[in-house]
């Protein structure tokens, strides 16, 4: 018997930086590649603030769905969540409460259900798949009871101009995002909190044996998740001008792909708040650059599949290297 | 030994005859030919419940069965094939005089329809096809052509004809009614020396999401071509609605059709904005007629005169927006 040694090529540097830099490189060649094929539209003002403006309300999804993630879990329950909280305030406006007591009953609402998918996941150890899809499923259930499976319009002005107004000529949901994305990266980088939830998500068993309360650490981190797709799902039926049992439903896949698509920006691989940032940016990009250009919408869907395997690819070769 | 084999033989006898029962009992109660006086059994079965006219639909055949004393099986599909078409096949299997099917195409009932014609149980419908079928004794939709003429219609007034004008269709192919008027308004637009916006027919992918999508793609298109878009024309509402929130934010002057009524639409008619119209589909009116020939097949086993019929609808723009009751208000 004989054995053969395949000998392991050593990756070139360039082939470990188009691994290491894949996802930043690609939203780069795609900005580049649009900016070619358009120049006169794809990077004016105008059209900069559209691509920001369709995804400030993913991006606040996204940046919820981090916190999940960077814990080692995730949440399938966000966007339904987003459009019951949206709902909700919108039902409550319109049976009429004054808006900010809607709206802090609708954050309510979303930390509610985040505190309750943290309490299944990680105090009765149900696998937060399963979860967040039992969730997930009651929840659109609630969306569709409190909007009687209609649209809810004809909601104050005061409450649309969230989603519609403008602060120097930029819609104030590209501001409340920005603002939510900062916040997030500060906690899950300086925070105790942030570097505890690191930690669970790299390896659970040495985090509690160091002493560091997993079973809360992950509750926290489904409950502000919940909290923050309430954010996301106000901010859309303000941006609307209407609440729906259904409206941001692709928010969910978006999210976890902009994650995925962020993973592959840290060397590390693990879900992290720019590398979801860049996700998003990388979907609202494409879908915008091939909307320019006129491409078919079923055409983009595969695309955008085609890039989250090239980047869910990239992560893995980079976690092997590791 | 004996006792064994006298046990196996009663069982044997006892599941024979519930077998023989079974099917004795099969069929239901009051057939098409008024036979006996057991209540005249219908089975109701929709996908579209939780959409507004899918809601309202279930609650207006429950008062029709209540009036007129059918024993009624309701089947609440939520958009899952899977789930509903075997409920229905189950109750058919149980026996029923009529099937009503409302709101779901015979594409995707094959095995229901293949069900029922084996129990030799005649299907009624309302808009579940855009074409005439055998799958159906009825089916009656609104005329899709007819639609399409009179959104046009309302364009070319608006915009001083159609000719070099550029225009903008948005459909939904999985939505059979929205995919054939789409088709015929891009046809039609065509025909008339129109420019269709982007080359091509706009496609939605999902009607939950109908609206988010027609806004970024008219939101996008806008921005590539300022001044490019003299008009929308969209399959349904809440599309429309996002296709006109992306002209109002850009400043454009282009106008939008629908197709639905919705209440949100007609406010938005009423309210002068980019929104011009929208089309009112009589579906009250159609579900009586279904219902009278339901009640025609029970009393005598009288079958509808044509297995297809496609009624007129109405335009909603301005000057009658205040009068029509909005589809989600039925």
């Amino acid at each position: 018997m004989t054995t053969t040694n395949v000998p392991v090529q050593p990756r070139t540097s360039i082939g470990k930086f188009l691994v290491q830099g894949g996802t930043t490189i690609a939203l780069l060649a795609l900005i580049v590649f649009f900016f070619a094929m358009r120049p006169d539209v794809f990077l004016t003002f105008t059209n900069v603030r559209n691509i920001l403006f369709q995804v400030s309300i993913l991006a606040i999804v996204a940046g919820a769905q981090t916190l999940v993630m960077v814990v080692g879990d995730f949440d399938l329950s966000l966007a339904a969540t987003s459009s019951l909280s949206g709902s909700a305030v919108a039902s409550l406006m319109l049976g009429g409460m004054p808006m900010a007591p809607a709206i802090l009953i609708g954050l309510v609402v979303g930390l509610l259900i985040g505190i309750g998918n943290g309490l299944l996941v990680a105090y009765l150890n149900l696998s937060a798949f399963v979860a967040t899809l039992a969730t997930m499923t009651s929840v659109i259930g609630l969306a569709y009871l409190v909007t009687q499976g209609t649209t809810l319009f004809n909601l104050p002005d005061g409450f649309n101009a969230l989603g519609q107004g403008r602060l120097l000529n930029v819609p104030l949901p590209v501001y409340i995002a920005i603002a939510i994305a900062v916040v997030l990266w500060a906690v899950l980088r300086f925070t105790t909190t942030g570097r505890k939830w690191y930690a669970i998500g790299g390896n659970v068993e040495v985090s509690r044996l160091s002493g560091i309360n997993v079973r809360r650490g992950r509750l926290m981190a489904f409950a502000a998740a919940g909290l923050i797709s309430a954010v996301a799902g106000i901010l859309l039926a303000a941006r609307l001008g209407s609440g729906s049992a259904v409206q941001g439903s692709d928010n969910l896949l978006f999210s976890v792909a902009a994650v995925f698509l962020g993973m592959t920006v840290i060397k590390s691989g693990q879900a992290n708040l720019v590398g979801t940032m860049v996700g998003v940016a990388i979907i609202g990009v494409m879908s915008n650059g091939l909307n320019i250009l006129g491409v078919n919408s079923y055409v983009q869907q595969v695309v955008t599949g085609l890039i989250i395997i090239a980047a869910v690819t990239l992560s893995g070769l980079k976690t092997r290297e590791r | 030994m004996r006792r064994r084999t006298t046990g196996i033989a009663a069982l044997v006898a006892v599941a024979a005859l519930a077998l023989a029962g079974c099917s004795s009992s099969g069929g239901g109660g009051g057939t098409g030919d008024g036979g006996d006086d057991a209540p005249f059994k219908v089975i109701a079965f929709t996908s579209g419940n939780q959409t507004p006219i899918g809601a309202w639909w279930v609650k207006a055949v429950q008062a029709k069965a209540d009036e007129n004393g059918w024993d009624l099986t309701m089947i609440q599909g939520d958009f899952d094939f899977q789930k509903m078409n075997p409920q229905v096949e189950s109750a058919i299997g149980q026996g029923a005089d009529a099937i009503f099917d409302g709101f779901t195409d015979y594409a995707s009932i094959g095995s229901i329809i293949t069900a029922a014609k084996d129990a030799d149980i005649p299907i009624f419908a309302m808009d579940s096809g855009t074409e005439a079928t055998d799958a159906f004794v009825v089916n009656i939709t609104t005329n899709q052509q007819g639609l399409v003429d009179s959104t046009l219609g309302a364009l070319d007034e608006s915009l001083g004809g159609l000719e070099g004008k550029n225009i903008m269709v948005i459909g939904h192919d999985p939505h059979p009614g929205i995919r054939l008027r789409a088709s015929l308004a891009e046809k039609d637009l065509k025909a008339a020396g129109a420019i269709i916006a982007g080359g091509e027919i706009q496609k939605v992918k999902s009607p939950a999401t109908g609206r988010t999508e027609a806004l970024a793609i008219v939101a996008d298109y806008l921005t590539a071509h300022p001044d490019g878009l003299d008009a929308v024309w969209v399959g349904w509402d809440d599309a429309a609605l996002g296709a006109s929130k992306a002209i109002d934010e850009a400043g454009s002057d282009a106008k939008v059709t629908g197709s639905d009524a919705t209440s949100e639409a007609i406010a938005a008619i009423e309210a002068g904005g980019s929104f011009l119209a929208t089309i009112n589909q009589p579906w009250p009116e159609v579900l009586d007629t279904v219902t009278d020939d339901i009640i025609a097949f029970q009393k005598d086993g009288t079958m509808p005169a044509e297995n297809f019929v496609a009624v007129d609808t109405t335009l909603v723009d301005k000057a009658n927006a205040a009068d029509i009751t909005p589809s989600d208000k039925l």
